[in-house]
């Protein structure tokens, strides 16, 4: 009870950085630095992850005077992460710093046995985890930006058209549109990869 | 359901465990003092907006209007027929008689 009555509150801190307090943004660095990497590490390629995570707090420091009270401090930090995840990939397609490797034998052979082999054990129990990433990175490198991270929010993790709209600050038409179109196109892949 | 079919919905589910066993990262104290670091570098904000923040907000939000204006402006403009050389022209077709001794004087 103590605890929380001396944890000051989000918009307390808020205050105090608006003030002029820099030193204040520590409690929320401390206090949002998971839930922040939590997002970056599912977007972003492990290596990158911990200055993309800089970036974003960097980004939310900058725009914390114009953050509205309306909603929750950690569900606008959570817009401002998916946002600079977007960014990262879109600097990263623009620059054609994306690793286009194609899928190997090994990628092939393990896709011909894992889909053959349909029992009721996971892919975890086989170990093979590995490729499956590596599979899936392939086939989200072979997408653009927007697609990419449409797929990841809407397709990958489960998120509604309006949930990923709102953290990607897109319209919801938008959302539903690209969600289709890159939907397609991922399924052309993996079916393509598939049938070879 | 057909063996295509069934083999990409297996692969789909095996994706989405992928994509959620991807490695947690994690931090230590020297990337908070790094962050705090590059946080105090920028020097303290102040709830001011910025003049050029503030004049970006305006010109987006005067974006749709500006464009209905020139839309609006286009139509005005191929309405009234805003074509000089074309309205020079037809006056000397049509009114030769009355520009002649109108040069006259």
């Amino acid at each position: 009870m103590r605890n929380q009555l001396s944890r000051p509150s989000d918009a307390e801190i808020i205050r105090r950085i608006i003030d002029g307090d820099v030193n204040s943004f520590e409690h929320l660095l401390k206090r949002y630095q998971d839930h922040v990497l939590r997002i970056v590490t599912k977007h972003i390629p492990y290596n990158e992850v911990e200055e993309t995570a800089h970036n974003v707090f960097v980004r939310a420091y900058q725009a914390l005077p114009g953050f509205k009270q309306e909603g929750s401090f950690r569900q606008w930090l959570s817009a401002i992460a998916v946002r600079t995840c977007y960014d990262f990939w879109r600097k990263r397609y623009r620059s054609r710093e994306l690793p286009m490797s194609d899928l190997t034998d090994s990628h092939q052979g393990w896709l011909e046995k894992t889909l053959s082999n349909q029992s009721d054990k996971s892919f975890h129990e086989k170990g093979r985890e590995k490729e499956a990433r590596e599979l899936l990175d392939w086939a989200l490198s072979k997408l653009s930006a927007s697609d990419r991270m449409v797929i990841e929010l809407v397709y990958l993790e489960g998120l509604s058209v309006k949930e990923a709209a709102g953290l990607l600050g897109w319209s919801v038409a938008n959302v539903k549109v690209r969600s289709f179109r890159s939907r397609k196109k991922l399924e052309t892949l993996l079916t393509g990869v598939i049938s070879a | 359901m057909k063996p295509l079919q069934r083999k990409y919905e297996a692969l789909k589910k095996i994706l989405r465990e992928a994509y959620f066993e991807k490695e947690h990262a994690e931090v230590d104290e020297q990337w908070q003092v790094n962050a705090m670091r590059r946080i105090k570098g920028l020097g303290p904000i102040t709830s001011r907006p910025n003049f050029l923040v503030f004049f970006e907000r305006f010109v987006w939000r005067l974006t749709p209007a500006t464009c209905l204006l020139i839309i609006v402006g286009a139509i005005i403009f191929l309405k009234l027929g805003f074509f000089p050389d074309y309205d020079v022209l037809t006056l000397f077709i049509n009114d030769t008689e009355e520009l002649s001794l109108a040069q006259l004087f």
